[in-house]
């Protein structure tokens, strides 16, 4: 028994070695773009940008402040959390007859979905932009929304389809039994016990709508319409490039997630488990 | 009379089956159809003409566009990379997100904090992953480079980005660094969604852990893999943020992807015909790949 | 010309006042208050432009300080004057302009006016109608007096198709003034004396040339100097034409890559030049820490090192041009061809009818703007004060810059400007011209090689033409 307790806290004394390198390896870059953000773009490139700063400059976040950032910070809030929210519903909808339902398009349709997964999004931009414009939705949040759900659409339905097959049948049996009808049923049973799948989905799909650059600076015009991914551009010269400032830039929008997340994981790991069926 | 009526009850359910789902797959359909599938059907049709993306006089020239691609050496060196690229992502991200989230999983909430730490790469975009990365691995200066003159007493210059094979596997390194958070992610749900009775029962029959997980926990993830697998497949055979803004596909092309192959065919060389022909390529060539990879993993399954 | 200025700059002075009365008086919208109908445009010989209401669509690349305010200052100067057009001026960022013009053309959504840098795109937007010619309104009406070089980048096929705005930019060797003076180094003549101060520092540990080429363009500049100073401008007209032997493997042209290897091998770029991206400044970087002591850039550094810090630019900084190749010169090949810029950017116009006709009203008041407005003294001085030159005649003398200056003499004095080969070049050869420079300073391939890769590529965008 003591040599298994020893075995086993080497082993732990091991991986716990790795995590700690693995740590370090995480934030490292993190811990530079912290660090030379708070410089003067000289600084940086005269000390190199491995150094601690100094003097410790403020100002580029007072800049990145002042150039309107809270507008965009919003603007891509309420992208973000409506086309998130839609995604999340439809693909729910989409998942559940593909994953427990019997009819002759099944396999056709899930195979449609899966394959639209291989489309590169660039191909899309000149027939999005000419419906966008057709339908008067250009420069205007409202445009981003229908691209952002349906790209995502696919990879969601497919892992989703994956994950609601693993519930068992007979749960949705007994709901029938009691007089359930597929709606109900949905609404009641299948959608909480996805949770599971849908939490990992809003991280997924959640990062990439708030980093998503190429329909954003190809949909909207106005800088008072703009998402936070363009709040770059405006640091951004054809020959100028004022790095400490884009690295500010860069943290104040990768903050917002960090909090979220550090704020969030406990419920959202809840929420993967949750997906657990017990008994 | 009784089996008449069992029939037409069958009828009857397979009807109000397909009407259901009719009902819930509606929205998506829509919008796939709308957003992804009429882009993609006009790909294939623009990919039939000679045409600069924005003159008013396209040119059809049939099917010599494809003969084109069939025999273009740049769109094969593109492809074998992106190839290069998949298996490396499946071989790196997977297995080090599982190995990631087993250790979570068997730590339990002590170690919040690592996870914490550990997923942050997946929130950074694209464009500030590049360039942190562009500055670290610099020759002047960077993170690799400095070490390398540490540890060797002397100047040493580790040109990461620079030169034609290097670049491409630390471009594939980069890649491993933000996503195998997500995966770490997907597997600690999955993990999740393993019933606990089940290890507490392997535990009363004098299981370890390490036994535990080899047998029992990952045969049980093994849906969770094939999902993940596709997903890296399919996202490094797409690949083009990181790359386009770190590298633009070079030096000399070593960093050329299909996607970055036709960004640029598209939308700088006024190639918009030819560029169409490469994504549709693309397009079809990605899916195969998928289709054959999910037939093996099927047929395994089965064994 | 002295006194047209004295009498514009009066003039905006009215109208300056004039606006700010007519400001206070916001209930009198129906009499032109605003405008008293003093223009700063009045009595030149401009078309007359329409007084029913219009809307205008620019694009630029104008996102970032101080372009931004240069620019938008023009476009609300001329509002000012024509109340009753109305430009809707949009900043595009650079990375991504030209999908965005392509996306935009495609899709029949072009802007009316919009900025290029000339050269083969330029010629595919006027091929494909999305480019007005404005060859015989430049001939009819009023223009500033544009120097040679600009009217002739902003010209294809014989037909003007943009006036230029973005300032004049030659390449020069820019230097660290204070490492030469510890080494004793003298600013080089010829290419052989660059050579004897490139060893000098490579001696001292001091990188010769902060180069950062994986932005490629900035390798490209070394091979263009190399091959215009073997055999001056000639040689990149025939490379391009592919005509009367012209090749890209061409003696200039082995010439410049042979030399360049040399140098590689020498040890006088820095170590991973092709991971080095000046888009990152990183070759400004070297410069700033010491560890390189040259740096063969466009003028527009100057602004840029003085935008990070004035006072370091002032004690550091020297500039040069690049030198001469004295074997050729005694051959009589000219040694004074500039490599550069000589618009920076231009504005082009689209301005048509549905039916596909021109619109002449909204030409003519597209042509007003660049001309009259964009260019005009305040534009000028704006442009001047934030370290770029106009494209104008006469300008040069109100440098006062010294490295400015000895850039300004170097370009004026030039027997031929040739464009960077990154604008100059049709798109397709562009991407085979980058590859091949990265391949050229890794060693990866030969000058014969990558000479032969560079006439393929030309010659099958001849073919397809």
């Amino acid at each position: 028994m003591t040599k298994e307790q020893l075995k086993s806290k080497i082993a732990w004394g091991v991986a716990i070695f790795f995590a700690c390198i693995m740590l370090v390896l995480t934030l490292t870059p993190f811990f530079f773009m912290i660090m030379n953000s708070f410089r003067k773009q000289f600084d940086m490139l005269q000390q190199g940008v491995f150094h601690l700063p100094h003097p410790w400059y403020f100002d580029n976040y007072i800049n990145v402040v002042k150039n309107g950032f809270f507008g965009y910070f919003l603007r891509s809030v309420i992208v973000v959390g409506i086309s998130l929210a839609l995604m999340l519903i439809i693909s729910a909808f989409a998942a559940y007859p593909l994953s427990r339902m019997n009819f002759k398009l099944n396999p056709l349709i899930y195979a449609t979905i899966v394959a639209m997964m291989s489309v590169p999004m660039h191909v899309t931009l000149i027939p999005i932009f000419k419906l966008t414009t057709a339908i008067g939705f250009y420069d205007s949040l409202k445009a981003l929304i229908g691209p952002y759900v349906a790209f995502a659409l696919p990879m969601s339905v497919f892992i989703l389809t994956a994950f609601m097959k693993t519930i068992p049948k007979e749960v949705e049996e007994s709901a029938e039994i009691d007089g359930c009808n597929r709606f109900q049923n949905f609404f009641k049973i299948i959608l909480p016990l996805s949770k599971s799948g849908l939490s990992t989905l809003a991280i997924y799909n959640g990062v990439s709508m708030w980093n998503e650059f190429a329909f954003a600076n190809t949909l909207l015009i106005t800088p008072a319409k703009k998402t936070l991914p363009l709040a770059l551009g405006q640091f951004k010269g054809e020959h100028s490039l004022d790095i400490p400032i884009i690295l500010a830039v860069l943290t104040l929008s990768v903050l917002p997630m960090i909090i979220l997340f550090i704020v969030f994981q406990d419920k959202l790991v809840k929420g993967m488990m949750a997906g657990a069926v017990k008994g | 009379m009784r089996k008449e009526k069992q029939y037409s009850l069958k009828q009857a359910k397979a009807r109000s089956t397909a009407q259901a789902a009719t009902v819930f797959l509606l929205p998506a359909l829509l919008l796939i159809a709308i957003f992804i599938v009429y882009p993609v059907i006009d790909t294939f049709i623009i990919s039939g003409y000679k045409w600069n993306g924005i003159s008013s006089d396209k040119v059809f020239i049939g099917l010599d566009n494809w003969k084109t691609l069939i025999h273009d050496e740049m769109f094969w060196k593109s492809f074998e990379h992106n190839i290069i690229v998949m298996v490396f992502s499946i071989l790196l991200q997977i297995p080090l997100g599982m190995l990631l989230a087993t250790f979570l999983d068997a730590g339990g909430k002590k170690f919040n904090l690592f996870k914490v730490i550990w997923f942050l790469p997946y929130l950074m975009s694209s464009v500030a992953i590049a360039f942190l990365f562009t500055y670290a691995l610099a020759t002047n200066g960077g993170m690799v480079s400095s070490l390398a003159t540490i540890i060797h007493g002397k100047k040493v210059t580790v040109d990461l980005l620079g030169t034609a094979p290097n670049a491409l596997f630390t471009v594939i390194g980069v890649m491993a660094w933000q996503f195998t958070p997500f995966y770490m992610v997907y597997f600690i749900a999955g993990y999740g969604n393993i019933d606990t009775t089940i290890y507490e029962a392997a535990v009363i029959d004098g299981a370890t852990r390490w036994q535990y997980i080899k047998h029992i926990a990952i045969p049980l993830l093994a849906p969770i893999f094939k999902t993940a697998c596709i997903m890296s497949l399919i996202g490094s055979l797409k690949y083009f943020d990181m790359i386009w803004n770190m590298t633009q596909g070079g030096p000399a092309g070593s960093t050329e992807l299909m996607a970055t192959y036709m960004y640029k065919l598209s939308f700088q060389q006024f190639s918009m015909g030819y560029g169409s022909t490469v994504a549709a390529g693309m397009f079809i060539l990605i899916t195969a790949i998928a289709l054959l990879f999910n037939k093996v993993f099927k047929a395994k399954e089965v064994y | 010309m002295n006194k047209k200025r004295v009498f514009s700059a009066i003039l905006a002075a009215a109208l300056t006042v004039s606006t700010f009365v007519g400001c206070g008086d916001s209930s009198s919208s129906n009499t032109p208050a605003v405008n008293t109908g003093a223009k700063q445009t009045d009595g030149k010989n401009l078309p007359e432009l329409t007084t029913e209401p219009m809307e205008i669509v620019l694009w630029d690349i104008a996102t970032d300080e101080p372009a931004k305010s240069t620019q938008e200052g023009a476009v609300q100067r001329f509002m000012a004057d024509y109340p009753n057009i109305k430009v809707t001026q949009v900043h595009q960022q650079n990375d991504n302009y030209k999908q965005q013009l392509v996306v935009a053309m495609s899709s029949g959504q072009a802007p009316n006016i919009y900025v290029h840098w000339g050269g083969g795109p330029m010629a595919e937007y006027y091929k494909s109608g999305f480019a007005n010619d404005i060859t015989d309104m430049y001939a009819k009406y009023d223009h500033p007096d544009f120097i040679d070089a600009a009217v002739a980048q902003s010209t294809y096929d014989g037909k003007m198709l943009a006036i230029p705005f973005g300032g004049l930019s030659g390449c020069d060797i820019f230097y660290n003034k204070t490492i030469f003076e510890e080494l004793n180094l003298e600013v080089p003549e010829t290419i052989d004396e660059l050579e004897e101060v490139c060893d000098t520092l490579k001696a001292n540990d001091i990188t010769p040339f902060a180069l950062a080429n994986a932005s490629k363009w900035t390798g490209s500049m070394y091979y263009m100097y190399l091959v215009a100073r073997h055999s001056g401008n000639a040689e990149f007209d025939a490379a391009y034409t592919q005509e009367n032997g012209g090749s890209f493997t061409s003696d200039a042209f082995i010439y410049a890559g042979t030399k360049i290897q040399d140098w590689v091998k020498k040890g006088y770029f820095p170590d991973g030049v092709n991971s080095l991206s000046a888009d990152d400044n990183q070759d400004r970087a070297l410069i700033y820490d010491g560890s390189a002591a040259m740096m063969l850039h466009g003028a527009w550094q100057v602004s840029g090192i003085k935008a990070d810090n004035e006072e370091w630019y002032n004690e550091n900084i020297g500039v040069f041009r690049f030198p001469e190749d004295s074997e050729a010169k005694a051959k009589g090949v000219p040694q004074d061809v500039e490599i550069g810029t000589a618009i920076g950017m231009g504005l082009s116009f689209n301005c048509y009818k549905e039916d596909g006709s021109v619109d002449q009203d909204m030409l003519d008041a597209c042509y007003v703007l660049a001309t009259q407005y964009y260019n005009d003294d305040t534009y000028n001085n704006d442009q001047i004060s934030t370290g770029t030159l106009p494209s104008i005649k006469g300008m040069e003398d109100t440098i006062d810059d010294p490295n400015m200056r000895i850039i300004t003499d170097v370009f004026f004095d030039a027997s031929n400007v040739q464009l960077w080969y990154d604008q100059y070049l049709p798109a397709s050869v562009t991407e085979v011209h980058k590859n091949c420079m990265t391949e050229l300073f890794g060693l990866e391939k030969t000058p014969e090689e990558i000479g032969q890769e560079q006439d393929a590529a030309m010659q099958k965008a001849i073919a397809e033409q």
